[in-house]
């Protein structure tokens, strides 16, 4: 650390105003900020003390998704030997998904910060943390198997369009990660959907590689028919994008959210309830299978719980207020239950409920900070 | 019963006038700057529309579709006004709407000043036009399943403006690049809710 240090104090002078790199300062802002506490201090204005900043807060969350990814990758490699019917060990499981995790969270670091990057330089405003989140998330929520131009598109997609026209970090209207996917679903449906890319390697020999919502969708065969058992659904040993196979790891991951208190349980929870009681009220109404499928089953398979913990608190594009965060939360639930059972293009509802929510939040939170305004006006008046 | 609840939740979410068709962008994109005038301006266009289809299917039923006119004698049996349509549909919507402009006058008159001269204007808003000839082309087959489809089509035109308000307001703080500060940014906005709402394209009801 002493040597970064060096280099970094040694190259300040080139990069400070009146400089000849002046122009880069936020590109060598951002490396010392990432590596070391920043001797900066805040200027005016009412001071807050107090050890959690940006850096901590998507550190927290980068922590909370481990579980995820560390299975996710394991389970690549499984679904895959299963594919090709060849026995495999854990380390090879492991190994093989690694290597196809990688590429992915390379090229989604690299594209989406070239372009922060880009932007900071040009506006002059400071790289912000924001992006650690982001790239984390988006190869989570890809197939495996999705070519890495297209993830690179949509990378910068997400990051121009969904992000910094708006201002970057903490701006944003749509989350990003769900950006890139939504992207890159209406634009290369092929890629995105269907049974064959979700375990690498499916086109060959006949295998099904179909999710559970997809074999569910296709309206032939019940819940209980299928080749998956509750328990595979709760451990995750069934296909999917890498992270949100996993219920047990997506649930370490909203514990760790919840007790740093980076996520808030309010959303998370109404959201898992908002769902369950879609699920069943369309139970009692059961004309197609994803209807008469259990409700506890709907949370358990797709990305609902993946969207539920991480996508639902991303505290930018969620709404602000309490009262408010539990009607987005039980809405979320209920438009990720009413897509996935009604509209049979999309049998995952979640990334775009999701989306949809983040396009009303703002309104849910005017509304709720006038109701606020009203009752506390009303008390004056007494 | 279905049916009419089939229609409404259809012209709401799926044939969303703003985020499928387009439609009544001029003041979508003009008027949305605060939720309170969007509220105005969204409850008037779901007014106009509430009144002004269940009057132009009259109006096709009864006089302009080819023998509809039969009703009089039988002698009108291959009388077709249909080539009519547009005049007369834009005839009803603009005496409608100064209607409307007369009630808000009386009754608010600070809604009246903040939407200015696009209340008037949506006698040529083109969600309203729009509403009465998809009300034509998709052949409703009674009044109600017609005046349902107008108060869901106005539903939906009001969920849009104000979303948009609300988004609108949240990101008068944000540090957009000053090229896409106004108009530019609106319209990227109106392409992401238009993301959103694909989640709806494709339901069959």
């Amino acid at each position: 650390m002493k040597l970064f240090k060096n280099i970094l104090e040694s190259v300040k002078p080139h990069f400070i105003k009146g400089g000849k790199l002046e122009k880069m300062y936020p590109a060598y802002d951002a490396f010392e900020t990432f590596l070391f506490v920043p001797d900066h201090t805040t200027h005016s204005g009412s001071h807050i003390r107090d050890a959690v900043d940006l850096k901590r807060t998507m550190a927290f969350v980068v922590i909370a998704l481990l579980p995820c990814i560390i299975f996710g990758m394991w389970n690549i490699g499984d679904q895959y030997f299963k594919a090709i019917s060849e026995s495999s060990d854990f380390m090879k499981n492991f190994i093989f998904g690694f290597w196809k995790f990688l590429p992915l969270l390379i090229v989604s670091y690299a594209v989406g910060l070239s372009v922060e990057f880009a932007f900071a330089i040009s506006r002059g405003h400071s790289v912000n943390e924001g992006y650690l989140v982001t790239g984390m998330l988006i190869p989570l929520i890809m197939p495996v198997d999705v070519p890495l131009w297209m993830l690179a598109i949509s990378v910068v997609f997400a990051v121009v369009i969904g992000k910094e026209v708006f201002g970057g970090t903490g701006m944003n209207i749509l989350n990003p990660a769900l950006t890139a996917r939504a992207f890159l679903f209406f634009a290369y449906p092929s890629y995105m959907s269907g049974d064959k890319v979700w375990v690498h390697g499916a086109g060959i020999d006949g295998y099904s590689g179909e999710t559970i919502l997809g074999a569910l969708a296709a309206n032939t065969t019940s819940w209980a028919n299928l080749q998956w058992s509750f328990n595979d659904a709760l451990m995750g040993f069934v296909p999917g994008s890498l992270g949100e196979t996993s219920f047990i790891a997506i649930l370490i991951g909203a514990l760790i959210l919840i007790l740093s208190g980076v996520g808030s349980s309010r959303i998370i929870l109404s959201t898992f309830i908002g769902g369950y009681l879609t699920a069943l009220l369309f139970n009692l109404w059961g004309v197609n299978v994803l209807m008469s499928t259990p409700a506890h089953i709907h949370l358990l398979i797709g990305g609902f719980a993946f969207g539920a913990v991480f996508m639902t608190t991303d505290p930018v594009t969620a709404t602000q207020t309490n009262k408010g965060k539990i009607i987005y939360g039980l809405l979320v639930g209920f438009f990720a239950i009413v897509i996935r059972v009604f509209n049979p293009a999309y049998p995952e509802g979640m990334m775009l409920a999701i989306l949809l929510m983040n396009v009303f939040a703002p309104l849910i939170d005017h509304y709720i900070v006038g109701a606020n305004i009203k009752k506390r006006l009303k008390r004056v008046k007494v | 019963m279905q049916e009419l609840a089939n229609i409404f939740i259809k012209s709401i979410f799926i044939d969303n006038m703003v985020f499928a068709y387009f439609l009544g962008m001029c003041s979508y994109l003009a008027i949305s700057k605060t939720v309170k005038t969007s509220v105005g301006m969204g409850a008037a266009v779901i007014f106009v529309l509430g009144i002004t289809i269940p009057f132009n299917y009259l109006l096709e039923k009864y006089i302009l579709k080819e023998g509809a006119l039969v009703w009089i004698s039988n002698d009108f049996i291959d009388v077709d006004l249909s080539f009519l349509s547009f005049i007369m549909f834009i005839a009803v919507i603009a005496s409608i709407v100064q209607l409307v402009e007369m009630v808000i006058e009386k009754f608010s008159p600070s809604l009246y000043s903040s939407l200015g001269i696009f209340l008037p204007l949506i006698a040529v808003n083109c969600a309203i036009l729009g509403g009465s000839l998809f009300m034509q082309e998709r052949g409703y087959t009674s009044i109600v399943e017609a005046t349902v489809f107008g108060l869901g089509s106005g539903v939906g035109w009001f969920l849009a403006i104000v979303g948009i308000a609300a988004i609108r307001e949240k990101i008068r703080y944000s540090n957009v690049p000053p090229a896409l500060r106004g108009l530019g940014i609106t319209y990227i906005i109106t392409g992401l809710m238009g993301i959103a709402f694909m989640s709806f394209m494709g339901i069959k009801l």
